[in-house]
């Protein structure tokens, strides 16, 4: 009963705010499942790596040539790599979630203006409509950015700290 | 032409025929002198006549004073009549007066209840005129209608069953809205057809066909399908309601009678917004399309590209068909190069593979950029044509207004639908064609250093 209630609160709200809300839905549904995927990988599997890394360069002998300095270089880029992997596209959707509430607030604003000319007055009960499908799906992509913003950009900080880290824990001979 | 012609001959001939121009002078004078005679006989012809009509005058005198009786006698039997008549007016005027006066004596407060009587038969025809139970109760609202004409002209009065029927008719009304009826009606499809149907009506409300709602047109008393119906789940209820024997189901409602389903016609379909767009909408179109099969390509390409770099980053056998297989053969190349001139030809042979990594990818961009802006230029023309019509025509009419600006609004929609997949895809292709492009520069040399180790 009370999971029927909160899903018919749900339904209703979608509904008011048209198509263009669900998709901003879909839209911040992916980005945190992105964001919790890179969450988890620089909690456990990244540490995991990263004391892999440290314990191959650890067992080898040589620390001072060439060859040793290009592997050196090729076993930090690689671990950068698979800490920033899909961050860009995290930065991407957080960039989209205002731009799809633009969206909403336009076709909201269209509805308005369509009740308009059939009605032809300003009668406020028939706009109602238009109006929240125009201000609830800006509203929800305003909250999408911001719940994103600080996401990535704790990425994006980790992700460079631990760069730098991997490269001070694989010290070179000279 | 004819005249020139004819001037052009007498002035050729004028000089040679001098003699025939002095003949001609004096037929012109011999003319001129029969004309003065001819109007001389013609004032004595005149005065002839006017003499012979003053004898006629003066014989007819005695007539003329014999019709000028005549007409008198006439006029004075005409002001007899007249005064006879309006006699006549008079009297009747009065007895009109007593006559009506005695009525209204009669009647007394039926007079107020006819009154009454009348006012409540129109309202209720224009109330059952805009009633679904209309179209189940045929005939009803032609007998109101009847009925409120005959009392307004007063020469006939209702009869206690007329009266009657007027109150049953609205007790009936007050009944029939509180019942959910199944019956037979002629429905108009959304095709145009008529059939016969099974209809339910909801009191006042809705009437509906097994899935569909219909809507009852007030003006010509038939059942038509409305030809864009709400969403599902309400016609999921329309046709639970039509299939339920007496259980409750839950129904969705149109409280306002008809005029919010009314609306959904008028909405346009998706189709007819693109078309709203116009020119400007098409462009917009027609780039997003590029910049989709632009971006899809790169999509499928890098994709590719990718499985096979992270293929040779596992095999120790070099395949020149992918990036990096192509930046490691150049060790196999220069085998007695030292380390700087290696890198060297590494870094050349990395530069040469990153164009053909990051191809068409700023076009991508760029569209995803310049999407939502062409979209503003469609808003700002539509916008400004919006306010040209309403400078030639006024203020008066806000439809006016408020169509012209949700069709210019749909330019901006238009930018943004094609803005936002576009700088999704970019974002992601980006990201894949950077990976491909480090890899090559931070890990190439580092493989190289490896297979010499393990070598």
């Amino acid at each position: 009963m009370f999971f029927m209630e909160f899903f018919e609160a749900i339904r209703d709200f979608v509904e008011s705010g048209g198509q263009v809300l669900l998709a901003i839905g879909i839209l911040i549904f992916v980005m945190w499942l992105l964001i919790l995927e890179r969450v988890f990988y620089v909690f456990i599997w990244h540490k995991n790596y990263k004391k892999e890394t440290i314990a191959k360069w650890k067992a080898r002998e040589d620390k001072s040539s060439w060859n040793a300095e290009q592997i050196r270089q090729a076993m930090i880029s690689r671990v950068s790599l698979k800490l920033n992997s899909s961050i860009p596209v995290i930065q991407a959707l957080v960039a989209l979630c205002p731009l799809l509430g633009l969206m909403g607030t336009v076709t909201g604003m269209i509805e308005v203006f369509d009740v308009m000319a059939i009605s032809g007055s300003g009668n406020a009960r028939s706009m109602a409509a238009g109006v929240s499908k125009a201000t609830i799906p800006t509203m929800a992509g305003m909250v999408g950015a911001l719940s994103g913003v600080f996401a990535s950009t704790w990425l994006n900080r980790t992700s460079k700290a631990e760069r730098t880290h991997i490269e001070d824990a694989l010290p070179l001979d000279h | 032409m004819r005249t020139v012609f004819k001037y052009l001959v007498s002035g050729l001939f004028a000089s040679v025929v001098a003699t025939g121009a002095v003949a001609q002078e004096q037929d012109k004078a011999l003319d001129l002198d029969q004309l003065l005679k001819r109007l001389e006989q013609g004032q004595i012809a005149q005065n002839q006549q006017n003499e012979r009509r003053e004898q006629e005058f003066r014989q007819k005198v005695a007539q003329q004073d014999q019709m000028l009786e005549q007409a008198r006698q006439e006029r004075n039997q005409k002001l007899a009549t007249s005064e006879q008549l309006e006699r006549q007016f008079q009297e009747n005027e009065y007895k009109l007066g007593d006559m009506n006066k005695a009525l209204s004596d009669r009647m007394g407060s039926l007079k107020e209840l006819f009154g009454v009587l009348q006012q409540v038969a129109g309202d209720t025809k224009s109330k059952f005129q805009n009633s679904v139970i209309s179209a189940q109760i045929p005939g009803r609202i032609e007998f109101l209608e009847d009925m409120a004409q005959s009392m307004g002209k007063s020469s006939k009065m209702a009869s206690i069953e007329e009266i009657e029927r007027v109150w049953f008719e609205i007790q009936r009304e007050m009944t029939e809205s509180g019942k959910v009826v199944k019956f037979e009606a002629d429905v108009i499809e959304a095709d145009g057809e008529k059939e016969r149907e099974q209809v339910v009506r909801v009191g006042s409300f809705a009437l509906i066909s097994e899935d569909d709602y219909l809507i009852h047109n007030p003006a010509t008393g038939t059942i038509s399908e409305l030809v864009r119906q709400p969403a599902d789940r309400y016609g999921d209820s329309a046709e639970r309601l039509h299939e339920s024997d007496g259980e409750l189901v839950k129904f969705g409602v149109d409280p306002t009678g008809g005029s919010i389903l009314g609306l959904l016609v008028q909405a346009p379909t998706l189709k007819e917004r693109i078309e709203q767009g116009g020119l400007v909408g098409y462009i917009i179109l027609a780039v997003g399309a590029i910049g989709l099969l632009l971006a899809l390509e790169r999509l499928f390409t890098l994709s590719i590209i990718r499985a096979k770099v992270k293929k040779q980053l596992k095999s120790d056998t070099i395949k020149q068909t992918n990036p990096l297989g192509r930046v490691l053969h150049v060790r196999d190349e220069f085998p007695d190069a030292d380390t700087e001139t290696l890198e060297l030809k590494l870094t050349e042979a990395i530069l040469a593979e990153v164009p053909r990594l990051s191809r068409n990818l700023t076009i991508v961009k760029i569209i995803s950029v310049v999407a939502p802006l062409m979209g503003l230029l469609g808003t700002v023309t539509g916008m400004i044509l919006t306010f040209q019509a309403i400078t030639l025509f006024g203020t008066g009419d806000p439809k006016l207004m408020a169509g012209g600006i949700s069709s210019a609004l749909i330019t901006t929609v238009l930018g943004l639908v094609v803005a936002i997949p576009m700088t999704l895809l970019y974002a992601i292709l980006n990201t894949r064609s950077k990976n491909i492009v480090h890899i090559l520069q931070e890990q190439a040399s580092g493989v190289i250093a490896e297979r010499a180790e393990r070598s």
